[in-house]
């Protein structure tokens, strides 16, 4: 419980850091929102009057206090290229992100830790062999190409799904998640890869660890001494592993969704980006940090659960 | 060295040869064909690549309207693009900028990394503190969105590219380097030198720097690995190198288009990618093992 | 009981196949407790391995039988095997942390053994059982110790937890690797004690395995000497105590440190030094603070030393004895200057005063040569051309008893012994006053450590040496002390010359240490 409340508190402060140095950020650098909004041609007068009223003159720290308590209440703003609220522009992007990144994450948990399993059981063996060339190989794709290449097989030849035509969740949320396997596998290839290469190299080096000589001492076979004894020690590094995975995986959908056309956070952030329409980028990085961060916290809550030799540092 | 034998057969050993299936002798074979194929890999690259910086057999970006999507042939070894553009000379180019655009990256995320991490690994304390907080932030961010941060800051070109990478690999390689800092930083080797009057400086860099360049030369391979693909990430959204430029990343998109009628536009970029990564993660590999 | 029959085991992982054990062989009967001596690499933990069929059967060639009540264990079937690993044949280790499961608390893993031998058992008699077991091993408190997991644990309550998980069962052979070297001299005479006691009313017969001539002396009646692979002595134990027929078990016996009065360094001669003070260390304090368990509660401060005050004298050796815990170390380091203290001082007469570290394989840097580290500390003086630095560099070799072709190695390519001389001349090479000597000879083998011992004690005759002396073994510490302090909870509780305090203690813990050590019995 203890554990539990430290770790709350270090997750608001991060949170507040984060949110900060975001809001600073775009409040510093880009050049004037009232310019972006009116155009160039527009009178001195008129933009004093749009900054005052958009409350730009506003020192920094009241700003941003202002900006925060606007964000808790879901109003992130407005955006400068298309007259209407950034929530309503993300709303139905966010839950589509969600739902690739939560597929791919799903496919790496169950691709990687029974084959690691399986690697280290038979190291040494042809499976073993196979199976870490392959790693190597598949580790080594980016996901937008490994992306391009399932378009190419499954979509193009195999004609197992259809490249670009995406379905919304809200007209059938069936041929919704049809459509994202394939860009959830394009994501999770190198992140699996890497689980199965961690997961294979940490069982092995527990084996070697005195406990597990122990657990041999008291008749258990090489199969109770994997599951039982080596299996939970291992699984360590993985989850931390799986957990900055996550973070990866959400930038590696914002490219992916660009590879399969699919109008989730990604495509509406680029499109943001070279429009100079700094809201709307402000609030799906802020979003997104979020997101990491909590799934950081949820990640050193199951680590505590896993090993308990984790106490507060 | 017959004792150098029995100390090794000893204690570690003997831990190991009573474990039910054959592991560490499978993976200490292993552990060398990495480097060498690795190199191997990376050799080869790096050669091509300063061949296409010197000579390339067309111009890569002069356009060619008889030979738009042209297939592999004698004249075009990779074939062309919807240019007319040889895809060869293109793909020698774009693995140039990508290593360049790598190489700037990594360098700046390695000297700051090595920097911060040395400071804050070595002296502990209130700095160590304020960094590992600003580290667990910039962690938060995956690089490449760190990059889109930057950019959509600064706008896009090469440069801006390097600058967005490179200090979204800082806080990496800091974190590595702090790491190995703390463990040796208490080892008695550190506290002997102390003694014999060397200043923290002297212990920094010339006690414990010698002892963790495998530790860094085996994660800057890494951070080439990840810099490599974050710039294609990035020019493959249409940041960093702008037409008519080469840029793997680039091509990589404008070959979507045509995947069907013509594969081979979007396949040998890919290839060529692939082999800069994997040259870089099994040199990687290699050196952590060796 | 137990046959082992001209065992020979031999790796064929190497492109050149290693023997380790040659022609070994052991009886024992029922309920017999069998000594098994010899220092690292002696091939007695793999012979051990073997007994208990630990050794994997992929790289290993093994020859000869391993009778247990009749069974050939290197030949019986896997299944046979198990069923006798945990029940009649049990193992305990030697580091106790690492031999358990971190993730997994104690109580399951006491039971295990029950679990796998017997399945008729339900849930509440085994625990029953467990409980019953860690009751039985003296540990307090069972139902607490049976929830926690072992980093919670001091290292005495884990060997006990290791004694009680091996034992669930009542195995007739238990094999004891080593089981108390990582512990203190108090702790380890309590799990001698323990497991005498558990010989004697359990009928288990125990195999014994250990670098400690005296204490296998204690525990058992009849003793194997291994090097090298090979038996070299075997018999009863007084009888090849007093009168050893191998030369080598001779050379171990003579490297124990003796303990009788007048056999201790010769003191030092009033002549030379005088009275003069090299180093007075004066009432120094220390403290902790200790991580606090919730934001409300005050932080704990945890005082480790309280208030200690002593001066060396030049040209003696003073000895300071504790256990582990008990704020030797930190001493050391304040010392030194590498650790602030909260109050007190510390005066030193002389100038830069040495270190040597415990632990000779963290002590050298491994990145670097041996002429490198020795020519290092003249380097940071400055002063000196690199012609003159490679020749004193080569001369220390010398002086430490080493060739000059060592300078030219690096670390990792030299012995234990050798790097810890290493680490002598490396300190020696300002030649410092004082030397202070922080379990110095604690990690390496007994006859190693009596070699490094006589090197210090002549460097210290040749250069004028003054050196403090840390260490755990009662034993060491007379062998080289003048005067010995006794350290316990970060406070001296008894100081006085070697003599007074080993034959004429007045503290009770003194008298303890001293009980623990049994020093009659290396002599």
């Amino acid at each position: 419980m203890k554990y539990f409340t430290k770790k709350l508190a270090g997750l608001l402060a991060t949170l507040l850091a984060v949110s900060f140095l975001v809001f600073a950020a775009f409040a510093v650098i880009p050049g004037d929102p009232a310019t972006a909004m009116l155009g160039t041609e527009a009178t001195e007068s008129r933009l004093e009057a749009l900054r005052e009223e958009l409350g730009l003159n506003a020192p920094l720290m009241v700003r941003y206090l202002r900006w925060i308590k606007d964000f808790l209440r879901g109003d992130f703003g407005n955006s400068y290229r298309y007259n209407m609220s950034v929530m309503s522009m993300i709303r139905d992007k966010v839950p589509v992100t969600l739902t690739l990144t939560a597929i791919s994450f799903a496919l790496i948990v169950l691709i990687s830790i029974p084959l690691g399993v399986a690697c280290a059981r038979y190291a040494g063996g042809i499976l073993d062999h196979v199976i870490v060339v392959a790693n190597q190989i598949i580790m080594a794709v980016p996901p937008f190409f490994s992306g391009i290449l399932i378009t190419l097989v499954f979509g193009l030849i195999l004609h197992l799904f259809v490249p670009g035509g995406y379905v919304s969740w809200q007209q059938d949320w069936l041929s919704f998640l049809g459509y994202m396997i394939f860009p959830s596998i394009a994501i999770a290839l190198p992140k699996s890869a890497m689980a199965v290469k961690l997961l294979r190299t940490s069982i092995l080096s527990e084996m070697k660890l005195d406990y597990v000589r122990t657990a041999y001492s008291r008749g258990n076979g090489t199969r109770a001494v994997l599951y039982r004894h080596v299996l939970r020690n291992a699984l360590i590094p993985v989850i931390t592993f799986l957990g900055m995975a996550l973070a990866d995986m959400v930038a590696g959908s914002i490219i992916v969704e660009q590879v399969f056309n699919i109008p989730g956070l990604g495509r509406i952030l680029l499109t943001s980006i070279s429009n100079r329409d700094y809201p709307v980028v402000q609030a799906i990085i802020v979003c997104i940090a979020f997101l990491v961060i909590v799934v950081n916290f949820l990640v050193d809550l199951l680590y505590k659960a896993v090993d308990p030799r984790i106490t507060l540092e | 060295m017959k004792l150098l034998r029995c100390r090794s057969a000893g204690w570690k050993g003997a831990a190991f040869r009573t474990f039910g299936f054959k592991s560490e002798i499978v993976m200490n074979r292993r552990k060398n064909k990495n480097f060498v194929v690795g190199a191997v890999l990376t050799g080869v690259m790096l050669l091509f690549v300063l061949a296409g910086a010197v000579w390339t057999p067309y111009d890569p970006e002069s356009m060619d309207k008889t030979a738009k999507l042209a297939g592999i042939s004698l004249s075009h070894l990779m074939g062309c693009d919807n240019f007319g553009r040889d895809i060869f000379s293109r793909v020698l180019k774009g693995s140039g900028t990508t290593l360049l655009v790598a190489a700037g990256t990594v360098g700046i995320g390695t000297v700051c990394g090595i920097l911060v991490g040395a400071l804050t690994g070595y002296f502990g304390g209130l700095i160590d503190e304020v960094f590992m907080r600003i580290n667990d932030v910039l962690f938060a961010f995956p690089s490449v969105l760190l990059g889109l941060v930057v950019i959509s800051l600064l706008g896009s070109g090469n440069f801006n590219v390097v600058i967005a990478l490179g200090i979204a690999f800082i806080p990496s390689f800091a974190r590595i380097v702090r790491g190995e800092f703390i463990r040796c930083k208490n080892m008695d080797y550190v506290q002997s030198a102390r003694l014999a009057g060397a200043g923290h400086l002297r212990v920094m860099f010339i006690h414990i720097l010698p002892n963790i360049t495998t530790v860094l030369l085996s994660s800057v391979m890494i951070g080439f690995n990840n810099a490599v693909l974050a710039e294609a990430g990035m020019s493959y959204l249409g940041i960093g190198t702008q037409p008519p430029h080469a840029s793997l990343g680039r091509m990589l998109s404008d070959a979507q288009t045509y995947l069907f009628s013509s594969p081979s536009y979007a396949l040998f970029p890919g290839l060529a990618l692939i082999w800069m990564v994997l040259g870089f993660s099994l040199l990687a590999e290699g050196i952590k093992e060796g | 009981m137990l046959d082992v029959i001209d065992l020979n085991l031999e790796f064929h992982d190497h492109l050149i196949p290693e023997t380790v054990v040659y022609d070994f062989d052991l009886h024992m009967e029922p309920g017999e407790i069998v000594g098994l001596v010899g220092e690292s690499g002696s091939g007695k933990s793999m012979t051990a391995l073997a007994i208990a069929g630990l050794l994997s059967r992929h790289d290993m060639q093994k020859q000869g039988r391993i009778l247990f009540e009749g069974e050939d264990i290197l030949t019986c079937a896997r299944s046979r095997l198990r069923a006798l690993q945990g029940d009649d044949i049990a193992m305990i280790f030697q580091e106790p942390m690492t031999s358990l499961n971190p993730v997994l608390p104690v109580g399951w893993q006491v039971e295990e053994a029950l679990r796998i031998h017997r399945p008729q058992l339900g849930r509440e008699e085994r625990k029953r059982r467990a409980l019953q077991m860690l009751a039985d091993v003296e540990l307090e408190d069972a139902e607490r110790i049976y929830r926690s997991y072992p980093h919670q644990l001091s290292g005495g309550m884990r060997q006990r937890v290791m004694i009680a998980a091996a034992m669930i069962c009542e195995p007739k052979l238990l094999i004891a690797d080593e089981p108390t070297t990582a512990l203190d001299v108090t702790i380890q005479h309590q799990i001698v004690q323990l497991l005498r006691r558990i010989n004697r009313e359990k009928k288990t017969a125990i195999l014994f395995i250990s670098h400690d001539l005296s204490l296998v002396r204690r525990l058992c009646r009849r003793v194997v000497v291994m090097q090298g692979g090979n038996i070299v002595e075997s018999g009863d134990a007084e009888t090849i105590f007093c009168r050893p027929g191998a030369d080598y078990t001779r050379k171990l016996i003579e490297a124990i440190p003796k303990c009788e009065k007048g056999e201790n360094a010769p003191s030092l001669n009033p002549g030379d030094g005088g009275d003069k003070t090299l180093l007075e260390v004066s009432d120094i304090r220390i403290s902790f603070a200790q991580e606090r368990r919730s934001l409300l509660e005050r932080r704990k401060i945890r005082q480790v030393l309280k208030g200690i005050s002593f001066r060396v004298r030049q040209g003696e050796v003073l000895g300071l004895v504790g256990e582990s815990g008990c704020g030797k170390s930190t001493l050391a380091r304040v010392i030194l200057g590498l650790n602030r203290q909260d109050a007190g001082s510390v005066a030193h007469f002389s100038d830069c005063p040495q270190m040597v570290f415990q632990d000779p394989y963290g002590s050298l840097n491994p990145a670097k040569k041996v002429g490198w580290i020795l020519e290092e500390p003249l380097r940071i003086r400055g002063g000196h051309t690199p012609q003159e630095r490679r020749e004193r560099a080569l001369a220390m070799l010398q002086k430490v008893g080493l060739g000059p072709e060592i300078a030219d190695r690096y670390p990792r390519q030299l012995s234990g012994g050798q790097r810890q001389r290493v680490c002598i001349g490396a300190a020696l090479m300002l030649e410092p006053k004082l030397l202070i000597a922080d379990e110095a000879v604690s990690a390496l083998d007994v006859t190693v450590q009596d070699q490094i011992l006589e090197l210090l004690l002549s460097l210290k005759e040749e250069m004028g040496l003054s050196i403090l002396f840390i260490s755990h073994d009662m034993r060491v510490v007379y062998r080289m002390s003048d005067r010995v302090l006794v350290m316990r909870d970060g406070q001296i509780v008894e100081q006085g010359s070697a003599e007074q305090v080993y034959f004429a203690p007045s503290h009770p813990y003194t008298k303890q240490l001293l009980e623990a050590a049994d020093l009659g019995g290396g002599g």
